[in-house]
């Protein structure tokens, strides 16, 4: 009570000291936990015991390996396999190029840019479900307004039917996609090329650089790192590919545009296999974990210098 | 006047007067004006690109159930397909409460967990630190289906199923990593002066938070807000798992105007409008906060 006067900062017992960080992290970490750490162990769980829904509500004995034995010789795992890698590559360049172009056209001062650029945001906003109708909407084959527009414009492509075609399907999918985020992407590198200083493009336009050899020589490789990071980010996203696949497709034409989400959702949810899908999402986990690896060590480098 | 009176000045040295600030060189000529025509032309074709699909929606949902599949212009604007799915023939209003009371009990659980958890990692450093950053950025790479299955069954035994606090739990597990990362950037950024002012003045740690953290981070507890709602409204894979009709969101219900004879297109458009329209405007209130938090402060 005297000692008010001039208060130190209160010395703490010790173990008060070091405990205080983590009562900070607690409730956040617990809440994580909780919702990430128990399904993921709970999955892993159920991955080896027999355990179909329409059977029992309860689940059965233990199989061993036998589900992981069933998914990896599986067709459909394949090939949903094989739609997921193919989406998430057209839909990464795609994306990833689109940004880029939008982010070189809008870098500069000009009022039509920066209005650009404050509505550059929208799509993403959209929630992805709703991209997919949206989109099927726009390219039906008979009313759409972008098949309209396509058949006029570019009338020797002939009348597609857009998720009629496996290949053309697969395409409207990443479409979805690649408008939502080439926006944001180029977002992402117009602050990248903000950083970049003026004098260092001045320089080599000074030194007779072709605006061609100074993108290539200068501005791409100062946006490498930041590209890597997008390029990975994207690629994480689009494995993870499920709702526009619902809304759009259906996963068709045939199983066309099945992705790895959408199998195991389908093996749960349609016939009720919840042990089978629960090896197939911790396939899932293990492939992206690899991923989530990969990038966590890039971002502790990168840290680092 | 001032034109006559400042005129001589640029004859007296004509050589060595430097050019007017920020003005192009003339002399690029032809070259130069067709480089900007076709900057103004990429542009419109960026904003057509980017713009386009909502403005359609957004036409479409006011137009009369028999021009949904016109692409004219020209129609009278109606109503008809927000009184179809607001207590008409197709209602979602249900799923719209639903993805209100989802959105905002998502915000207000999450948000305070997640400030004190950014401020725990902003302003002390201990054994763990760097490794429970980073695991909390791992989370986000965990499929949707390895969350949802678990928590499909154990609600279904819990009695938990079709129920907005279901929703609310799974969402968590996306929404505060997301969010925590988000809030670490802005705490910091913000001074610790005043702080260790607080402190001086012998103000406790609870007090400490609440009377001098939260008004300090107010701008980034909005920011985060509107991503734990937006993330929460347009979440569309945990209810599709996790709720049947009660507690079904929005984004879930459009599926509902898939009719078997087709689609309500007029009915989509207005149902779109409403998912889409409220988060337009949040994202655009917090555009400049959406590439790092996206990127999880990986991108500075």
């Amino acid at each position: 009570m005297v000692a008010s006067t001039v208060p130190p900062p209160r010395r703490r017992s010790g173990w008060r000291r070091r405990a205080e960080p983590y009562m900070h992290l607690a409730p956040a970490l617990l809440a994580i936990g909780l919702t990430t750490l128990y399904p993921l162990v709970s999955a892993l769980i159920t991955s080896f015991r027999h355990w179909r829904l329409n059977e029992s509500q309860e689940p059965g004995e233990f199989v061993g390996v036998d589900q992981y034995s069933r998914v990896f010789t599986d067709d459909t795992f394949y090939n949903s396999a094989w739609v997921t890698f193919e989406f998430t590559a057209i839909s990464v360049v795609l994306s990833v190029g689109i940004g880029l172009g939008i982010a070189l056209i809008l870098n500069n001062r000009t009022r039509l840019s920066a209005f650009t650029k404050a509505l550059l945001i929208l799509p993403f906003a959209v929630a992805p479900a709703l991209k997919g109708f949206s989109w099927r909407f726009m390219l039906n084959p008979d009313t759409g307004v972008y098949d309209k527009m396509i058949d006029t414009a570019l009338p020797f492509v002939g009348d597609i039917n857009w998720l009629g075609d496996p290949f053309w399907a697969l395409m409207v999918l990443a479409l979805t996609e690649v408008w939502g985020w080439a926006p944001l992407i180029a977002l992402m590198l117009l602050g990248g090329l903000g950083s970049i200083s003026p004098e260092v493009r001045e320089a080599a336009k000074l030194d007779g650089a072709s605006p061609w050899q100074e993108f290539w020589r200068v501005t791409f490789p100062l946006l490498r790192p930041l590209l890597l990071i997008i390029v990975f980010l994207k690629a994480v996203f689009s494995m993870k590919i499920f709702d526009q696949v619902v809304t759009t497709t259906g996963g068709g034409p045939g199983r066309a545009t099945e992705s790895l989400n959408f199998y195991a959702y389908s093996q749960g949810f349609t016939f009720l296999d919840i042990g089978y899908a629960s090896a197939v999402s911790w396939v899932i986990v293990v492939v992206l974990g690899a991923l989530a690896a990969l990038y966590l060590i890039a971002m502790a480098r990168q840290e680092a210098t | 006047m001032t034109d006559t009176a400042v005129k001589p000045e640029p004859e007296a040295a004509p050589r060595q007067a430097p050019p007017p600030p920020r003005r192009r060189p003339r002399s690029r000529g032809a070259w130069a004006t067709v480089r900007s025509v076709a900057r103004v032309l990429t542009t419109l074709a960026i904003l057509f690109f980017v713009l386009f699909p909502i403005v359609w929606m957004a036409i479409t949902a006011f137009k009369p159930a028999r021009d949904a599949f016109s692409t004219s212009l020209i129609f009278s604007p109606t109503l008809e397909n927000f009184a179809a799915i607001l207590g008409g023939a197709s209602d979602l209003t249900s799923a719209l409460v639903s993805s209100v009371v989802v959105g905002v009990a998502t915000t207000v659980v999450a948000v305070p967990l997640a400030l004190l958890a950014a401020y725990g990692f902003s302003r002390y450093r201990f054994p763990g630190h760097r490794a429970m950053l980073l695991a909390i950025v791992a989370t986000q790479f965990i499929p949707g289906v390895a969350i949802a299955l678990p928590f499909l069954t154990l609600f279904r035994s819990l009695g938990l199923i079709d129920t907005h606090l279901a929703l609310v739990i799974v969402n968590l597990s996306i929404v505060v990593p997301y969010i925590t990362w988000l809030l670490k950037g802005f705490v910091d950024g913000l001074p610790t002066e005043i702080e260790e002012a607080a402190r001086i003045d012998g103000c406790g740690q609870v007090a400490l938070l609440w009377r001098v953290i939260t008004p300090l981070a107010a701008p980034g507890i909005f920011v985060a807000a509107v991503f734990s709602f937006l993330l929460a409204w347009n979440e569309f894979l945990f209810p599709t798992f996790l709720s049947r009709s009660d507690a079904e969101t929005l984004p879930v219900a459009l599926m509902t105007l898939v009719l078997p004879e087709g689609v309500a297109w007029g009915q989509m458009a207005a149902a779109g409008l409403l998912v889409m329209a409220p988060m337009l405007v949040m994202a655009f209130l917090v555009r400049r906060h959406f590439a790092e938090g996206m990127t999880m402060g990986a991108v500075k």
